[in-house]
């Protein structure tokens, strides 16, 4: 039907243009007849719209609300979104029909046409329908869910404001500034008021525990890989945070505090000396990657401390473990530190206990982040083992340690758990 | 198996609900009554801005489509005034959006009437903008950039003679066309960090000066050779190529600067950066 329509539409021109060609021949079209045409065209598109349109209500002016029911205002438009919600409460379905009072103006539902002859004085506003001029309107006027066409000819003295429509100037005169938003909430239906609603809590849950999952799994995903090509580094910084936590955590909160101002001076250097500006975006890469590995891996380094400890004491009782290396004790620490996360996932929803889980995994977890970032600084990320435990005090180193124990030479080279500890500070 | 198929679902639910859309589109436009000045202030705040003559049966227009969760349209005319106010103002949620950038896309058009005198202040946030003032009846600019990318561009003369222009930017990128349709007689640009090209290039009708600050960044001055220029020049770690000009005074000038008809004047102050100079050549 609609094609049908529009292929009328388009041969109707070609049908009309002739006949005036041969009443005036030698003619060219003028642009007046261009525009008529267009307009025509529109009109007819306009008509096929609305037809595809909901069934508009049956034209009729909208009885007054009830007293006690403040009347709408729609003398400032300026505000098309208050204007929204405004409109929103006074035409909020109640029982029965839609009843509003308009301050000094009146109200309709369904399409309205102002003729020609007509002057209406006062503010119009135009429910479910559109709001066609071909007369004067002395004042505003709103169309909620409609469009507003001014004819040529027409005039509305005041502002325009469509709500869920569109206005179209034809050729008349409006007064004040037009304004339209294309869509509109007011008489949304109830389908699209559920995406705005609240997701369930089941919803809830299943989101946070995914979260957590996918957090942790990627930090043992990158804690693997540091074990696999960083495992003496990880373990010094491991040993670090297990022998040395309070000095690493105090190293820890300093470098969060110096990370900022430092990185201001690494910048400000590098403008200041003429070469050193060709670095900056280089500097700048590195020092955030340090950071980040800095934090990530101190970070990483607390789950295998916390891991091997907890791993070590279920040996000394006895327990057989399987395989207790590096792997092992960062998924028993991650899944230690997970733990708390995967309480508030559960449980956050609960009113006070919520909030109260999620600090406490918020704290805890910044607490061992922090000693990880300092053992990671203490320990130059892994080179250093000063702080590791792993020196020999000097009140150990008698006479009868060294000469049991080979210092040099092949015995020295084989001798279990042999490592060559770095210079101290 | 219940377990997996509970959570599935869960995520199912929760990402159906994450994925609810909130642009609006707006339009807001008035007649033109038989104004004949326009003061206009354009405060974009995020998205993408167009602004470019429009209908001379208009006085400005603006469609915009906008992120309704953090923006609202704004359109206020003051009729005592001569001025409106138009743009995307920040409201509801602050912080940043995690959405894909195909959802961000913020979009505004915006045109102003040819026919009346136009005081036009343009304030951006994080903007990617394309300012074609040309053809405009422009009698003073102001543009405050912030983060921005912005393209202010003169493609064809400017319709009355504007007083003057003044561009400040924070980091930004900016690149300034044909600043000879202009017609301003003082330019002023300020920029703190970032890329910025003022090209001079356009339909000289008289002289004109121009000061530029910028303290981090590269600066590329177009010049036309027709025009007779002076380049008075301070900077502290910037490189420079005079690139033709010769030492006069106290700057550089162009060799013919005396004889030249229509001069331009520039001063620079740039901190750390370079200054380019490119020669635009009569088309």
């Amino acid at each position: 039907m609609m094609t049908m329509a529009l292929l009328v539409a388009l041969l109707a021109p070609s049908a009309a243009l002739p006949t005036v060609a041969h009443a005036e021949p030698r003619s060219v079209p003028t642009g007046a007849a261009a525009v008529e045409l267009v307009r025509n065209f529109w009109d007819l598109v306009a008509s096929q719209q609305s037809d595809d349109r909901q069934a508009r209500p049956r034209p009729q002016a909208i009885p007054a609300a009830p007293e006690g029911t403040p009347p709408v205002d729609l003398s400032d438009l300026s505000r098309p979104t208050e204007m929204e919600s405004k409109l929103k409460t006074a035409l909020a379905p109640k029982d029965g029909p839609i009843r509003v009072t308009v301050h000094g103006g009146s109200a309709r539902l369904g399409d309205f046409i102002i003729g020609s002859a007509e002057s209406p004085e006062g503010n119009l506003l135009v429910v479910q329908g559109d709001a066609d001029v071909y007369g004067r309107l002395l004042g505003n006027l709103v169309t909620v869910d409609g469009d507003v066409i001014v004819h040529p000819g027409a005039l509305v003295s005041g502002d325009i404001l469509a709500l869920g429509g569109d206005v179209r100037d034809m050729g008349g005169e409006i007064g004040g500034e037009i304004r339209a938003l294309r869509s509109t909430t007011i008489f949304a239906p109830a389908t699209s008021a559920v995406e705005t609603v609240q997701p369930s809590g089941l919803a809830t849950v299943g989101r946070r525990l995914a979260g957590v999952f996918g957090v942790f799994l990627t930090l043992a995903a990158l804690g693997f890989g540091l074990v696999m090509f960083g495992r003496p580094n990880l373990e010094v910084v491991s040993d670090t945070v297990s022998h040395s936590f309070g000095r690493a955590f105090v190293t820890g909160l300093l470098g969060q505090i110096l990370v900022i101002p430092t990185f201001g001076m690494l910048i400000v250097g590098l403008i200041l000396s003429v070469a050193g500006i060709l670095l900056l975006p280089f500097a700048v890469t590195v020092y955030v990657l340090l950071v980040v590995v800095g934090a990530l891996g101190g970070f990483l380094a607390v789950a295998h401390a916390m891991g091997e400890t907890y791993t070590r004491r279920r040996m000394a009782m006895g327990v057989v473990i399987g395989s207790p290396n590096s792997y092992r004790y960062l998924v028993v620490g991650l899944g230690a530190l997970a733990t708390l996360w995967l309480a508030w996932s559960v449980f956050g929803w609960v009113p006070v206990a919520g909030d109260l889980i999620r600090g406490a995994a918020f704290l805890v977890t910044w607490l061992l982040a922090t000693a990880g970032f300092g053992a990671a600084l203490l320990s130059r990320a892994g080179i250093r083992e000063n702080f590791a435990g792993r020196l020999i005090p000097p009140e150990a180193l008698t006479d009868e340690y060294l000469w049991a124990t080979p210092q040099f030479g092949v015995p020295a080279a084989r001798r279990p758990g042999g490592r060559t500890p770095t210079r101290g500070l | 198996m219940l377990r997996v198929a509970i959570v599935a679902l869960a995520l199912s639910l929760g990402a159906g609900s994450a994925s609810a859309q909130s642009m609006r589109a707006f339009t807001t436009f008035r007649q033109l009554h038989g104004e004949t000045r326009l003061q206009a202030d354009l405060d974009y705040r995020a998205g993408s801005l167009r602004v470019a003559p429009g209908r001379a049966t208009e006085l400005y227009r603006m469609d915009a489509s906008y992120d309704e969760d953090r923006y609202l349209p704004t359109s206020d005319f003051n009729a005592a005034r001569g001025a409106v106010s138009l743009g995307l103002q920040p409201a509801g949620e602050g912080g940043l959006r995690v959405v894909s950038r195909r959802q961000l896309r913020q979009d505004a058009n915006v045109a102003f009437s040819p026919a009346v005198d136009l005081d036009l202040d343009i304030t951006l946030g994080a903007v990617d903008a394309d300012l074609e003032l040309g053809g405009l009846s422009l009698s003073e600019l102001t543009v405050q950039a912030g983060a921005s990318q912005a393209v202010i561009r003169f493609s064809q003369p400017n319709r009355s003679r504007c007083r003057a222009a003044k561009i400040t930017a924070g980091a930004a990128e900016v690149t300034m066309l044909g600043l000879g349709n202009s017609r301003c007689d003082r330019i002023d640009f300020e920029g703190g960090m970032g890329k910025v090209t003022l090209d001079f290039d356009g339909a000289w009708t008289s002289s004109s000066q121009a000061a530029v600050k910028m303290a981090v960044g590269e600066l590329t001055l177009r010049l036309p050779r027709r025009v007779g220029v002076r380049l008075t020049l301070d900077r502290f770690l910037a490189t420079f190529d005079p690139a033709g000009l010769v030492r006069g005074g106290n700057g550089f000038q162009s060799p013919g600067y005396d004889r030249a008809e229509r001069r331009l004047d520039i001063e620079v102050t740039t901190a750390v950066g370079g200054v380019k100079i490119e020669w635009v050549d009569e088309k």
